[in-house]
């Protein structure tokens, strides 16, 4: 049979087949996603909610509209950050689950940008800076407590949370509290605020922050040596020595650059959130508080890879901002804590590899359907060369 | 203990038998297909096989371990089937794996007592040793009995396995692969308890893929290849051509003459370096003193040569310092004392990559563990210790991918790589494929000094011979290769001039035409040449 | 200080003790077993909300129970998941964690008031009275469980196939141990004695419940445990010492004149624990195969 057709067909179906299956992880993730929405459903209904308007009003509340949709984005922005610090780290074979404090850190340090007075531009880079550093230094001595004692980074990142939270607090209710209004601390001037995206939204260009972050995460990963050091001691520490990859450098490094995201996203709280531009004391800092251990989930369901991360923050992000909607909806409302809970289901679902396994029918039709595509494109090749 | 009636009568033809056993593991390969079996009484029964032919599928199975796809077991009783390891230990069938299945901080007491009580009793220690010393007097085989095991030798643990298995009276006892880790003088030993065992009416099934063994000391051979069995002589009748090729099917006469190859320490057609050279050479070590993961010294001031044009081989049942002196070599591990130099620069103690840059290159002996990092792609791997080369990175450290996927698909055609491209993962590829692209990697360094320890560790017959003709080519192309390899037939074949390592020091360095099958057997265990004279 | 100020130290010491040193027993249990379980602070948490719900219901022992079943229930979906689904043990940890979180300020809504809601003294276990105060008797069981364990796992032959799933699960498959089943009761037994740790937070010690309950014990239980390196002596040493700086913690507030911020007075239990585990790490030995599901092919 003749050429140029039969060819550019089975090249076609062969390419169908390699992104079904390169999709794989993305459909698992969709899986886990659906799995965590039936569970909060089950949840709603056992309580005497109704689960369908409640996951009504909770897209309508994420996507509806453009105003909801910004919100969703607002939401997303500092997720994308808390995210990459779990997911670089992990890259590099580590648990870092401290960047709720090292975001605590990060969000007041950003705040001193208030005590001085620069002109805008310089301003927003100097507050980044503060934050960065402030995330990187919290994050680095549970790195180094690694390295040289040995301890595990599990427990050492989540003490430091819970120091770091403290330690915040202390400092926005005692150091840099606003003399006018003592729940919270100064806001920061105009000249370091990020502007506003769309108008009457709270989104604001700290987005482009965290997206070009994420994006130059992703380039350092796979585009140059560093990153490649970093996933390869993560793989195979064993095999990276012998490749004379120095290991203890590629994991501080990995905690510097986590330390550093975490601090960013609680700069883009500080310093793009509308309309107070401050850090809430209030005995548990509201704003922030479990942007951290939500931005793990979103790791874990961005399959932890920048990009996937970035479409995971915004669909948490998402459910964050309709959570707000939905517990406002109709005459019995479904409390926003609910959210949390489906994000915790997401995980659960998400910890079981090949979660399709234990949906038998869906596997079964899913590789024969594999299977059909690759038999075609035989067929086709072998029909060719004949 | 264990109840009369399950245990067949002796003398009743067979004592069990395998009839279609079948075993697909879940992700599709066959491992086993339809084999047919049948197991006697007073006999030593050889499975013949390379890797991965089915041997220890079938086996497992057989213990209790796997349970098949397809087939049955039958004894004279009827159907047996076997949920566990346990059950088939209380049936009678013990198996003493290839990698041990002993708990490293237990002693050997405790590994004993671990199969044998029910869960809620306290530990009956004290009996457990009074039965255990009562074995090791019948049988010959002494190992301390207080010590965690993982502080023993090699074939001390391999010895509490055999009593492991022993001391639950089984009639079947199957060894994997049990000589390997052996000196010539424990493999003598094991043979003759094996004997005794025979005598005693047990049935025993030996697995290996070394002929020689085979022959010396079965009754009767099954050769599987490729999960099936393809033959079932009389060890008397059969030849080791015949073996050879039943092993390897409808090869190309030239791997059935590689395995033949493995039988004669002298191949003709190979030409052989000068035994005896002058002056320093290429790599020149000084009393290379290392210790072991244990603290224990594991090289012991070990000197010698490797010269341009020649293969210095080491020999030498492993465990014996090979790994540690490799490591100390390729930058893997500091050495307490000694020096090695490149053309006057020592080499101990620095980076593994100011090593490559020296001009040595690594063939590593676990691949998966060392070489490779299964996740990532075969380019991704390809530049592994070399990644910060100039010709692969750009400016601010950017990887150049064009130019690294074009070096890995030469790098496929040279070396033969089976794989669907340079994005193909690398646990993809076959062993022996891996394997290949690890020595491409390495030759591609253009190195001065090739380090390969057991490069052809795992692989298929072809796989194997491919190696091996690449480091006789590259030898002629005037590198200096120092091969490190537990097989004594390929070390003696292949190498120039030959060390053999034990306990941590060379026995002797010299010729291969000079050593005769004995000799090398007792220096490898221990006895010196001259009370080998 | 006076003799009344030691012994109330005393006293809330060993009150706080309670919590770390269940859950760090329990845990020793499962991580010998080899399941790393760092979903701890959700089992507490949850336990603890579900604990009280039972309290009023039925009265303490009613609340107690349900506390320890809702342990166990979690533990061994936990240990299910990274046994026979052959899960990632991290991830599935952080996942019960979030959950709980989510849960419980949830059901503090349904129950009226968000965030904390106090559990009613008439529900709560009673404590005993003591020359040292109002004690409660679950400190006893604190003090008691330790020893327990160590003498199961050191004297029973499922002591020993605990340790060899833990340690070897290739041998212990080999020797007819069922590995997987092993490390689920282990971890079922772990969650449980969380469950019960939690339970008494609320339904027989701080007689209240609120959103972020556990406030960490659960990761200071898994300090405990490093420091124990799975000696369950070691674990009640080592529960005692940082239920003593949580006892520190709370005496300081009471004290009229304040020498330190409240919030660092806060601080204190997470820097001794960071301190006591980066002091012990080196000389503690894990189970080789912990953490990492075993397949039999």
């Amino acid at each position: 049979m003749s050429g140029t057709k039969g060819a550019s067909q089975s090249r076609f179906l062969r390419g169908v087949h390699r992104t079904l299956t390169g999709l794989h992880p993305a459909l698992e993730s969709l899986l886990a996603g659906v799995v965590g929405l039936l569970i909060g459903a089950i949840l709603m209904y056992i309580w005497g909610f109704d689960p369908w308007k409640a996951y009504l009003a909770l897209f309508k509340g994420a996507y509806g509209g453009s105003y909801e949709f910004s919100s969703s984005l607002a939401r997303g922005t500092p997720l994308i950050l808390t995210a990459l610090t779990f997911s670089i780290c992990l890259r590099a074979g580590m648990f870092n689950i401290g960047a709720e404090g090292q975001m605590y850190m990060g969000g007041i340090a950003s705040v001193c940008v208030a005590l001085f007075v620069l002109p805008p531009g310089l301003h927003q880079i100097v507050g980044l800076i503060f934050a960065a550093f402030a995330g990187a230094v919290w994050s680095l001595v549970p790195a180094f407590l690694k390295l040289t004692r040995g301890v595990h980074e599990v427990i050492s990142t989540i003490m430091f949370n819970w120091i770091a939270r403290w330690l915040a607090l202390y400092i926005a209710i005692f150091l840099l509290v606003d003399p006018r209004r003592a729940e919270k601390t100064l806001s920061i001037p105009v000249s370091a605020r990020f502007p506003v995206l769309v108008r009457g939204t709270d989104l604001s260009y700290t987005i482009f922050l965290s997206i070009a972050f994420a994006l130059v995460i992703y380039f350092i990963l796979w585009h140059t040596t560093v990153g490649y050091e970093v996933r390869a001691a993560g793989l195979n520490p064993t095999a990276a020595r012998y490749g004379g990859i120095k290991n203890k450098r590629t994991m501080f490094l990995s905690f510097v650059l986590g330390g550093v995201a975490a601090g960013l996203a609680g700069a883009t709280i500080v310093m793009g959130l509308p309309p107070t531009y401050a850090i809430y004391g209030g005995g548990a800092l509201p704003q922030l508080t479990n942007l951290g251990f939500d931005g793990m989930a979103v790791a874990m369901v961005g399959r932890n890879h920048p990009i996937g991360i970035i479409v995971a923050a915004l669909f948490f992000g998402g459910l964050n901002a309709g959570g707000r909607v939905m517990q406002f909806y109709g005459s019995n409302p479904v409390p926003l804590e609910m959210v949390r809970v489906v994000m915790g289901a997401i995980v659960l679902a998400m910890s079981i590899p090949e979660l399709i396994r234990l949906f038998p029918m869906l596997k079964k039709q899913g590789t024969e359907f594999i299977e059909l595509l690759r038999r075609i494109g035989r067929r086709k090749d072998r029909r060719q060369s004949a | 203990m264990r109840e009369e009636k399950q245990r067949p009568p002796a003398g009743n033809g067979y004592f069990l038998r395998a009839e279609g056993i079948t075993k697909v593991y879940s992700d599709g390969t066959v491992a086993v297909k339809d084999a047919q079996l049948e197991i006697h009484p007073r006999e030593i029964l050889g499975m013949l096989g390379e890797n991965g032919a089915g041997k220890t599928t079938l086996t497992k199975i057989l213990s209790g371990l796997l349970p098949p796809t397809k087939g049955r077991v039958i004894s004279p009783r009827g159907p047996v089937k076997f949920a566990s390891p346990r059950e088939a230990l209380d049936f009678g069938i013990g198996m003493v794996h290839q990698h041990f299945a002993l708990v490293g901080t237990f002693t050997a007491a405790e590994n004993v007592a671990l199969s044998h009580e029910r869960p809620f009793t306290r530990i009956q220690l004290a009996r457990t040793k009074k039965r255990l010393e009562r074995l090791m007097e019948e049988s010959g085989l002494r190992v301390p009995l207080d010590v965690p095991v993982e502080k023993l030798a090699v074939g001390e643990q391999q010895r509490v396995e055999v009593l492991k298995v022993l001391s639950r009276e089984v009639d079947l006892l199957i060894l994997d692969e049990p000589t390997s880790v052996l000196t010539p003088l424990e493999v003598d030993e094991l043979f003759a308890l094996l004997s005794r065992l025979k005598d005693a009416e047990k049935s025993i099934i030996l697995i290996t893929h070394k002929l020689k063994e085979v022959q010396s000391i079965t009754d009767r051979i099954v050769v599987l290849r490729h999960g099936e069995m393809v033959g079932d002589v009389r060890t008397v009748d059969a030849t080791t051509e015949q073996l050879a090729h039943l092993m390897v099917g409808e090869a190309l006469e030239e791997e059935a003459d590689a395995v033949e190859l493995s039988d004669e320490e002298l191949p003709t057609h190979k030409e052989r370096g000068e035994a005896r050279r002058s002056g320093e050479g290429l790599l020149h070590v000084v009393d290379l003193t290392a210790k072991g993961n244990t603290g224990e010294i594991a090289v012991d001031g070990v000197s010698f040569d490797v010269y341009a044009r020649e293969i210095f081989g080491i020999a030498g049942v492993e465990g014996n310092g090979q790994t540690e002196l490799v490591e100390s070599l390729t930058g893997l591990r500091v050495p307490i004392k000694g020096t090695a130099t490149i053309e006057g620069f020592n080499i101990l103690g620095k980076d593994p990559r100011e090593i490559y840059r020296l001009g040595v290159a690594h063939i590593p002996e676990d691949r998966w563990e060392l070489g490779l990092v299964l996740p990532f792609t075969l380019a991704e791997n390809a530049i592994l210790g070399v990644h910060r080369w100039e010709e692969f990175r750009g400016p601010l450290s950017f990887l150049r991918w064009r130019k690294i996927n074009q070096h890995v698909r030469q790098l496929m055609d040279r070396f033969e790589i089976q794989a669907t491209g340079p994005s193909a993962p690398a646990k993809s590829l076959s062993g022996g494929n891996q394997q290949k692209l690890i020595v491409g990697r390495e030759l591609a360094k253009d190195p001065a000094i090739i380090v390969a320890a057991q490069p052809t560790r795992g692989l298929d017959i072809g796989a194997a011979h491919y190696i091996r003709q690449t480091l006789l080519e590259m030898r002629d192309n005037g590198r200096a290769i120092l091969l490190v390899s537990a097989d004594l037939d390929e070390v003696l074949a292949l190498s120039d001039r030959v060390a053999i390592m034990y306990e941590g020091k060379f026995m002797t360095v010299c010729s291969p035409a000079d050593l005769d099958r004995e000799t090398v057997g007792m220096l490898m265990g221990g006895v010196t040449a001259k009370e080998a004279a | 200080m006076s003799l009344n100020d030691i012994l109330s130290l005393l006293r809330i010491s060993l009150h706080a003790m309670v919590p770390i040193t269940l859950t760090a027993i329990g845990e020793v249990v499962g991580e010998t077993a080899g399941l790393f379980n760092i979903g701890l602070e959700g089992i507490l948490l949850i336990s603890a909300f579900v604990g009280a719900l039972g309290a009023e219901m039925g009265g303490p022992a009613v609340g107690l129970l349900m506390g320890i079943g809702t342990g166990a229930a979690v533990g061994f979906l936990f240990s299910v998941i990274s046994t026979y689904w052959k899960g990632t043990q991290m991830v599935t940890g952080i996942g019960i964690n979030l959950f709980a979180l989510g849960f419980v300020a949830f059901g503090l809504i349904q129950l009226g008031a968000p965030g904390f809601h106090d559990v009613p003294t008439a529900v709560s276990v009673a404590k005993w009275r003591t020359p040292m105060g109002a004690m409660s008797p679950l400190i006893l069981a604190a003090l008691v469980m330790p020893f327990l364990v160590y003498w199961f796992l050191k004297r029973t032959r499922a002591g020993l196939m605990l340790k060899a799933a833990g340690e070897a699960p290739e041998a212990a498959d080999v020797a007819g141990i069922n590995v997987n089943r092993i490390r689920v009761l282990a971890t079922t037994f772990g969650g449980a004695l969380a469950g019960l740790g939690g339970a008494y937070m609320s339904v027989a010690w701080m007689g209240l419940i609120t959103k972020e309950f556990s406030a960490g014990r659960g990761f200071i239980s898994l300090a405990c445990v490093v420091f124990s390196g799975l000696n369950p002596l070691l674990a009640l040493l080592g529960g005692f010492i940082f239920g003593f700086f949580q006892g520190l913690a709370e005496w300081v507030k009471t004290l009229p004149a304040k020498p330190i911020p409240s919030q660092f007075v806060s601080m204190l239990p997470y820097i001794v624990t960071l301190l006591v585990v980066s002091g012990a790490i080196g000389r503690v030995r894990f189970p080789k195969a912990i953490g990492v599901p075993y397949k039999r092919e």
